[in-house]
């Protein structure tokens, strides 16, 4: 284990880039949702780099991976309510491009 | 030689999730986008792992590459889909206009935060075991009060402290002796972040709990079918 701290922010930085790029540029919704679930585990990925760096005599602190672990739960959570508002948005326009969302009442 | 294993196999899993996040974004099915997303949160789970963190690399396979994987994949197959893709003509200079602001954007993040990763104090003063040698050599030149600065000022580039079986087994039970804790051989990740997730952080959890439990209900009434009657 010689990564140092910053290789770790630098690639947990630019996954989150990633998943940035994805949401701005993909109009397919599910897509767009895929990115950012990208953009949490990047998220993850530092608070857990950070929980090893902070460690005192070689055992981490375990606050920011019970933090991880609420991520990972609510970003569970996230998908279902996400995932079931595609199936309805799919339901009432026919479509998942997130540019065919341009009007508050179906007409 | 096992930790230089370790740290190539690093950039190895970097380099995959990295790719794989690419690919999420740039190809055209959903099904390929969602087989990347898979492979990239397996990328991550190994990074995980290999940070000592084994329970929430486990979390991270289960959950990410295997439930929300398996949702989306469902979604989706369900939805017939094709009918958008066909719609949108292929021209590459179109798609480049249409992608630049996006892509500016996320470019100026990304490059901020490794610009601010690379400021940390010492994130530069990397000990590479590739070139010891080099170090060795500037060390003759320079002195020998430099690397103790390095190690005091250079928290962000010192590599991740070591795990240290013996202090968590100590940790984790006061009540054993020097010799029982110094026989502990690996790491009791689950039990220590299990023990901080049921006494300090119980109450987030339960509220946690009521959050999945309120997910569910919601997925459901949302899903559902309104019948217009």
């Amino acid at each position: 284990m010689d990564i140092p701290l910053a290789h770790y922010l630098i690639l947990s930085g630019l996954l989150f880039s990633i998943g940035l790029a994805g949401v701005l540029i993909r109009k397919n919704i599910i897509v767009v949702f895929m990115c950012l679930e990208m953009m949490l585990s990047a998220a993850n990925l530092s608070l857990v780099a950070f929980s090893r760096a902070n460690g005192v005599d070689g055992v981490p602190v375990y606050d920011p991976q019970v933090l991880a672990l609420f991520v990972v739960a609510i970003a569970a959570a996230e998908v279902a309510i996400g995932l079931a508002l595609i199936v309805a948005m799919f339901r009432a326009r026919r479509t998942v491009s997130s540019a065919s969302l341009n009007t508050l009442k179906e007409d | 030689m096992d930790f230089a294993i370790s740290s190539i196999l690093f950039y190895v899993f970097a380099a995959m999730t990295l790719i794989c996040a690419c690919a999420v974004i740039f190809s055209r099915n959903p099904v390929t986008s969602a087989m990347n997303m898979a492979l990239c949160f397996a990328g991550t789970a190994a990074l995980l792992f290999g940070m000592g963190a084994q329970f929430l690399g486990i979390v991270q396979i289960i959950v990410y590459a295997g439930a929300i994987l398996v949702l989306f994949l469902f979604v989706v197959m369900m939805l017939d889909i094709r009918t958008e893709e066909e719609d949108n003509s292929f021209s590459v200079f179109r798609s480049l206009v249409r992608m630049a602001p996006g892509a500016l954007v996320a470019g100026v993040f990304g490059s901020m935060i490794c610009i601010a990763a690379l400021k940390l104090p010492g994130a530069t003063e990397w000990n590479n075991p590739l070139c010891t040698a080099c170090d060795s050599i500037g060390e003759l030149a320079i002195g020998e009060q430099e690397p103790t600065q390095v190690q005091q000022s250079g928290k962000y580039g010192a590599a991740l402290p070591k795990l240290n079986p013996a202090v968590a087994a100590k940790v984790l039970n006061p009540a054993i002796s020097d010799e029982e804790a110094a026989a502990a051989t690996s790491m009791p990740d689950v039990k220590l972040l299990g023990q901080r997730l049921f006494t300090d952080y119980n109450v987030a959890f339960v509220i946690l709990s009521f959050a999945l439990l309120a997910g569910t209900v919601g997925a459901v009434a949302l899903s559902r079918k309104i019948r217009k009657d």
